[in-house]
């Protein structure tokens, strides 16, 4: 495989002749190493898959990563090697197909059905489970109502919504804002807001962050 | 129910706000290939970048990508990225 430098990566991309469609197989290749080695190495939900399937995998998804970098090619600055701004287009793509196929049935209404957000009171929390050492429980007991208390006073219905499905459910910000209506980027700053005001609401109350964060690391 | 962790990650999550300002998702990737670079090379983030690193914190999505860059820029270095299709 050819080593280009970045201006001869672009060249021969755009270019009208051969050298377009030795470059591309040179990028798929290049995409396809590199993802399969995210999928095989980096993924512990996919080590029940065979090393056949996993290369079939990444075979597709470097082809469509291709693609995107084609798509994409104007928009690259030359500020870090080309290979490097196309893997991070082909872990991009990777990551959104894993996560799609993930959360294809997903759903808000569900996550409000199985109503797993916060209890009203934090006493179910150590319920049958001794995950919490004895000692602190009646303490995390009182800020797990403190929490819940500020996340229905504080936020409006969409943050309470999204910080669940986010804090909560592992639900990617993706697969959020299209269920929601919106953008990624606009989801991350109505998360951001609401974390905000939550934080604001509970150090109100005397809750500061350190506290927070050692009370709930104590084992 | 919540078990421990769940109420670990709601904390984390309430308390993550970063101080730094909001960067967005878009601001981040322009900077991601970039960054992962320099890690990759051994540079530390917070020093490179420090909203970045903020912003990682607080955005899986984000993270995800930029992790899976690293290891993958430290396999191609290192070699283990052509043993791993052998």
């Amino acid at each position: 495989m050819a080593d280009r430098s970045n201006e001869q990566w672009l060249l021969d991309l755009q270019s009208a002749s051969g050298s377009q469609s030795l470059a591309l197989e040179d990028l798929r290749q290049r995409l396809q190493r590199g993802v399969f080695y995210y999928l095989s190495r980096e993924r512990s939900d996919l080590t029940h898959l065979s090393t056949q399937e996993i290369n079939q995998m990444a075979e597709d998804l470097a082809q469509d990563a291709t693609l995107r970098v084609m798509e994409n090619l104007g928009s690259f600055r030359g500020d870090s090697r080309f290979t490097t701004w196309a893997t991070k287009i082909a872990v991009r793509v990777a990551i959104s197909d894993l996560r799609r196929a993930r959360y294809k049935d997903y759903s808000l209404d569900d996550l409000t059905a199985e109503g797993d957000t916060l209890p009203a009171g934090a006493t179910n929390s150590v319920t049958g489970t001794p995950t919490i050492g004895p000692e602190n429980e009646t303490e995390r007991a009182d800020v797990m109502q403190k929490i819940s208390r500020a996340m229905e006073e504080a936020l409006t219905e969409r943050q309470h919504k999204a910080l669940v499905a986010v804090a909560l459910q592992d639900v990617s910000l993706d697969t959020l804002a299209e269920e929601m209506g919106t953008n990624r980027n606009a989801l991350y700053k109505l998360l951001h807001d609401a974390r905000r005001k939550l934080r604001s609401h509970l150090e109100a109350q005397g809750l500061t962050t350190q506290y927070m964060l050692d009370l709930f690391r104590q084992d | 129910m919540m078990h421990d962790e769940q109420l670990r990650k709601i904390v984390d999550h309430i308390f993550q706000a970063h101080p730094e300002g909001v960067i967005t998702c878009e601001e981040c990737d322009r900077q991601l290939h970039c960054l992962a670079e320099k890690v990759a090379a051994g540079a530390s983030l917070s020093e490179l970048w420090p909203e970045v690193e903020a912003h990682l914190d607080c955005c899986p999505n984000c993270n995800e990508v930029f992790q899976a860059l690293v290891s993958i820029l430290r396999a191609e270095t290192s070699g283990a990225l052509y043993a791993a299709d052998n």
